[in-house]
């Protein structure tokens, strides 16, 4: 026990040393910090898209065209509206886009910093005088953050469109189901996928990079690192989850 | 008296039994050669601040870099050269990038003039054809060279060397030295270097004014 409150400690003392980081950065650091910030969105968000475009596709259509048959038949379609904006856009927008860059970044940032580590990389810079978190994990940790962001609005957005395409097979109308999804979605829905965007890509480009430093330098250290980020976020994403329904309520 | 550039006072690393203290006079080359049981390889990174110590304390210019706080030591050691054991080069970036890094981070130049600066150092390396491969293409001397004139990007007075010749010819370690010396002053080299070594050329001794050895718990002077 004592231990996870140490570890929770050192997280958030890792986390304010970001945030001050950001605000201590060298100008003449900045051109440089802008570059790896600009290759982890590229890396964490448009690569990704394919990817996260297609799984909310894929499961807003089977969702939807489900919906439509058997809620109809029950004569409930209205609920599809409630099912897409709750189910979908709220809670399973925001937890799959991130559990998709958990596994495709997060694992890669924490294998990526072990290594820096391993190889000398951190001794290095901090020799030089640059500090690692501006160099290193500044532009993961916001690039986590704003491509989560992005991709999260992307799932939705897929979502409601895939949607539409199962609502029309099923043989609703377009307009009514764009009635029933509008008349279901309300700004709080908005707020909290856009804060669970940001939190949850908080979560991933935190404790990746932290897990990545931690590692104590040997080569072993760095599929150790990669598993404990992995492992981390996913359980950090899903008890957010949990405190966000709580809030919400 | 003149302040030594570095100085080690009753200073035990983390790894080793021995007390250092010792001076590193302006324009001298110092070099301390001992096993990794002795403590000598951690010496450049208490120094630096990067290792802690388990006693006594090391100045570089008169300051103790532990003292100070993370920005000011982080300031403090862009003023100086530092080759880490194994070298330590980004495996991302090219070998010009990397040589570019320290300045791109740490001055106020223009791209034209930081690419212009890299050419120079790594023509002086002997570097330039493989400017554009990463460390991880190249043989262990083209990433000695690279980590030493990474080193040399500010064109810094006080260098710290960590195993500068473990892996490269006896030849090529002259030739190696001769630049990290910088040439003549009236007090010795144009550089103040500190290095640490398991090991030192022969051919090598004669150009270092000092070598300490540190061995079975004590620190000599060799020559």
């Amino acid at each position: 026990m004592s231990r996870w409150v140490s570890q929770l400690g050192a997280l958030a003392r890792f986390l304010f040393s970001i945030l001050a980081a950001a605000f201590r950065l060298p100008a003449a650091g900045r051109k440089v910090v802008w570059r790896v910030f600009k290759d982890q969105i590229w890396f964490t968000a448009v690569q990704a898209i394919p990817l996260v475009a297609v799984l909310s596709a894929i499961l807003s259509f089977l969702v939807i065209s489900q919906a439509v048959k058997e809620l109809g038949r029950l004569g409930a379609s209205e609920l599809i509206g409630t099912l897409l904006v709750v189910a979908i856009i709220r809670e399973l927008g925001p937890l799959l886009t991130a559990l998709i860059v958990a596994g495709r970044s997060g694992t890669a940032i924490a294998a990526e910093l072990a290594t820096n580590r391993a190889m000398g990389e951190i001794k290095a810079l901090e020799g030089m005088g640059i500090d690692p978190v501006h160099y290193i994990v500044l532009p993961r940790f916001s690039g986590a953050v704003i491509s989560i962001f992005g991709l999260t609005i992307l799932f939705d957005v897929v979502a409601i469109a895939s949607g539409l395409v199962a609502a029309i097979s099923s043989g609703m109308a377009s307009t009514r189901y764009f009635d029933i999804v509008m008349r279901s979605l309300t700004y709080q829905d908005l707020w909290i996928t856009v804060a669970k965007g940001l939190v949850f890509g908080a979560v991933i480009g935190l404790l990746p990079s932290f897990q990545g430093l931690a590692a104590r330098g040997a080569s072993t250290d760095v599929p150790i690192a990669a598993s404990r980020a992995i492992v981390g976020s996913m359980l950090g994403i899903f008890m957010l989850s949990v405190v966000f329904v709580i809030f919400a309520i | 008296m003149t302040q030594p550039a570095i100085s080690f006072q009753q200073l035990v690393t983390v790894t080793g039994g021995i007390e250092f203290t010792m001076e590193v006079p302006r324009h001298s080359c110092v070099a301390v050669v001992g096993d990794g049981r002795s403590g000598a390889e951690n010496l450049c990174g208490a120094a630096l601040g990067l290792n802690e110590a388990i006693s006594g304390r090391s100045e570089i210019e008169g300051q103790d870099l532990t003292k100070m706080t993370r920005t000011e030591a982080l300031a403090f050691r862009r003023k100086l050269g530092y080759l880490p054991a194994g070298d330590g080069l980004m495996q991302n970036l090219s070998l010009s990038d990397n040589v570019a890094l320290p300045l791109k981070f740490g001055s106020n130049f223009s791209d034209k003039k930081i690419r212009g600066r890299v050419k120079v150092i790594l023509g002086a390396l002997r570097i330039s054809e493989n400017a554009e491969a990463r460390p991880a293409t190249v043989r262990d001397e083209t990433r000695r060279r690279t980590a030493l004139a990474r080193a040399l990007a500010f064109d810094p007075e006080i260098l710290l060397l960590e195993a500068p010749f473990d892996g490269i010819t006896d030849r090529v370690a002259g030739e190696l030295l001769d630049i990290v010396l910088g040439g003549e002053h009236a007090d010795g080299s144009r550089r103040t270097v500190f290095l640490t070594a398991q090991h030192l050329p022969v051919s090598l001794r004669s150009r270092i004014h000092t070598i300490y050895r540190a061995a079975k718990g004590s620190l000599d002077i060799e020559r």
